[in-house]
């Protein structure tokens, strides 16, 4: 008994003395007993780890250069797990393939604009004023827009290619961060410690970087990962429209689409991609909702 | 009333700095199209002086702002200019859109009336059995149908619906009215999950309150303070974001028309753009967002018709 008090003294003077690290320790015991935040990031780890580990894997090549007729649209089997499309290609491979492209269109779209979002948002907060009132009617401006038609605009304008399907998507996207940011600025500049750094004498940017910003960060990841979802869907659909990706690099959207006119014969090669984006859109989304629901239990059930 | 009017016409005043933003986004698409687009329309044989020229007679040596002022003179006058597909060559693209606005109108009505009438349903039913085996799969069954793209929910139900069952036609308007259920309930699907999740949320929180329990205190049948008393003020917050529903469906319209062939402006777009109709993808962008700032006008009204302090601030 005595040992196990001694023992609980301690672990309360630790986590007194490191509040990041307590706190860190407690999100993970609550995520774990936090059923979306388990089923989301486990979808998210398999689909991730199979996207890195998709040139290592014994697959086959998913753009092979020569059509081997004799391989056109073999049903699933244990040499091809999900079949074959219309030009003899593994479908399989293809949609790990395909996981590599969209993740990669997706965390980069969604980095950008994260950065976007949190420069203009906090500037904005921070400051106050004039520039607050030009950058958030930008905001509100864009955020107005619904993010899939912008994309699909500067898709459309810049032509098909990977680099602009991430640049539409950056363009069309941080309002919501910059929504967020901005709010989260706002409310952290009235507090204590931000007056106490500035009677110190510490500059600006010093404070809104050093300070403000990661107070203000719990909430941005969570709408990253949620983003993230959001990018993958706009990808997926922009690749489907014939203004993403481009052939023959492999696309979930693409691939959906090129599956329609083989939807009686071969309903694998829609099916198979199909399900691998739902399950990655779902895990990202649920990630997203369940660390929310950790990190700020007020929010419960406020999404739309 | 005084307040609910000057609010309005505040809204309405709002409305115009994001249809500025649509009319210049749509300019910034043919400003940032790769190529040269003189070079494109004029014929092979043309010197580099007659390219010259042409962009001498229509300004695109112009400086931007200049060009962007004609651009809006252009389109105030209702001249959203002519197509260049091959095609449609010439056609106004003002007639073009006449021509699909109904069928993505027709689609969009008939989508949102699916959506609510399992969305509302459907809330209320698991907001009634929260905490239940029920409630809980239908909170599953609306994050699989909100994590669902438009495009793969529509084809699910076409190898549902039409290939293995031929219960309603694959694809194009030949059904008759058979043809835009498919649409319209790929469509309505995905934002039926949203109204679900929000009319259920909004029954939980009307149920909490004390007049229900007073109700209840009262003797009053269950279903009577249910359907009679908790229900209308639980619709309130679902029925107002129908305009940002409209924002919604416009982004979903898109993808969904193209799945099915269905003759709208939503794949006049992403047919004009594979065949660099920029003059005909710009109307339609144009339209879309009017479509869009139409829905948040519609949303701002109903939520002040619905609660009266909002006019004041």
């Amino acid at each position: 008994m005595k040992f196990r008090k001694s023992l609980n003294d301690a672990l309360a003077g630790w986590r007194m003395s490191g509040g990041v690290k307590q706190s860190a320790m407690d999100i993970i015991n609550r995520s774990q007993r936090n059923a979306m935040v388990v089923v989301g990031a486990t979808l998210v780890i398999i689909i991730v780890s199979l996207a890195v580990l998709a040139p290592v894997l014994p697959i086959a090549d998913p753009t092979p250069a020569e059509l081997h007729e004799e391989e056109i649209l073999l049903s699933p089997s244990g040499r091809h797990w999900f079949g074959t499309d219309e030009l003899g290609r593994d479908v399989f491979s293809r949609v790990l393939w395909g996981a590599r492209v969209s993740l990669l269109v997706a965390t980069l779209a969604i980095f950008f604009s994260l950065v976007i979002g949190v420069v203009l948002g906090l500037t904005a907060g921070y400051f106050g004023g004039i520039p607050d009132y030009i950058i958030a009617g930008t905001i509100d401006l864009f955020w107005t827009f619904p993010s899939f038609l912008l994309a699909l605009a500067f898709a459309a304008a810049l032509g098909p290619s990977l680099t602009n399907v991430i640049l539409a998507i950056s363009i069309s996207y941080w309002a919501g961060f910059g929504r967020l940011m901005r709010g989260q600025a706002l409310s952290v500049r009235e507090r204590q410690f931000i007056e106490a750094s500035r009677a110190l004498g510490a500059k600006n940017a010093r404070i809104m970087f050093a300070h403000v910003l990661p107070n203000c960060l719990a909430p941005m990841i969570v709408w990253a990962s949620v983003g993230v979802a959001d990018a993958i869907t706009i990808e997926s659909s922009l690749s489907f429209l014939g203004v993403g990706t481009q052939p023959p690099t492999p696309s979930w959207g693409y691939m959906l689409y090129r599956g329609i006119p083989n939807l009686e014969e071969a309903p694998w090669i829609a099916t198979f991609p199909g399900i691998t984006l739902l399950l990655t859109v779902l895990g990202f989304n649920l990630l997203g909702d369940g660390m929310r629901d950790v990190l700020d239990p007020r929010m419960k059930g406020m999404r739309r | 009333m005084a307040d609910l009017v000057s609010y309005i016409i505040r809204k309405l005043l709002l409305a115009i700095p994001v249809i500025f933003l649509a009319t210049f986004i749509v300019f910034l698409m043919l400003y940032l199209t790769p190529g040269d687009p003189v070079a494109m329309i004029a014929p092979a044989h043309a010197s580099a002086a007659d390219l010259e020229e042409i962009r001498e007679k229509y300004g695109f040596n112009d400086p931007f702002a200049v060009q962007y002022w004609r651009f809006l003179e252009r389109l105030s006058s209702g001249d959203l200019g002519t197509s260049v597909a091959i095609g449609t060559l010439n056609t106004d693209v003002s007639y073009l859109l006449a021509q699909r606005l109904p069928r993505t109108l027709e689609l969009m009505a008939i989508g949102l009336t699916i959506s609510y009438s399992i969305g509302i349903p459907l809330g209320v039913y698991s907001a009634l059995k929260q905490d239940t085996w029920t409630d809980r799969s239908v909170m599953v069954f609306t994050l699989v149908a909100y994590a669902m793209p438009s495009f793969w929910l529509g084809i699910l139900l076409m190898m549902a619906l039409a290939v293995y069952t031929h219960i309603l036609p694959i694809q194009g308007t030949v059904g008759g009215f058979g043809s835009i259920l498919l649409p319209a309930l790929t469509l309505g699907l995905g934002n039926a999950a949203l109204t679900t999740r929000m009319m259920r949320s909004s029954m939980l929180e009307v149920k909490r309150q004390d007049y229900i329990t007073q109700l209840r205190s009262r003797g009053l049948p269950e279903r009577e303070i249910i359907f009679k008393h908790a229900l209308r003020n639980a619709l309130l917050p679902v029925i107002t974001v129908i305009g940002l529903d409209i924002g919604w469906f416009v982004g979903g319209a898109v993808v969904v028309e193209t799945v099915f062939s269905w003759p709208g402006v939503g794949m006049l777009v992403t047919s004009s753009i594979s065949t660099h109709d920029f003059p005909t993808v710009q109307g339609c962008i144009l339209v879309l967002a009017f479509f869009v700032v139409i829905g948040n006008l519609v949303a701002d009204i109903l939520y002040a018709l619905a609660d009266p302090r909002v006019r004041l601030g």
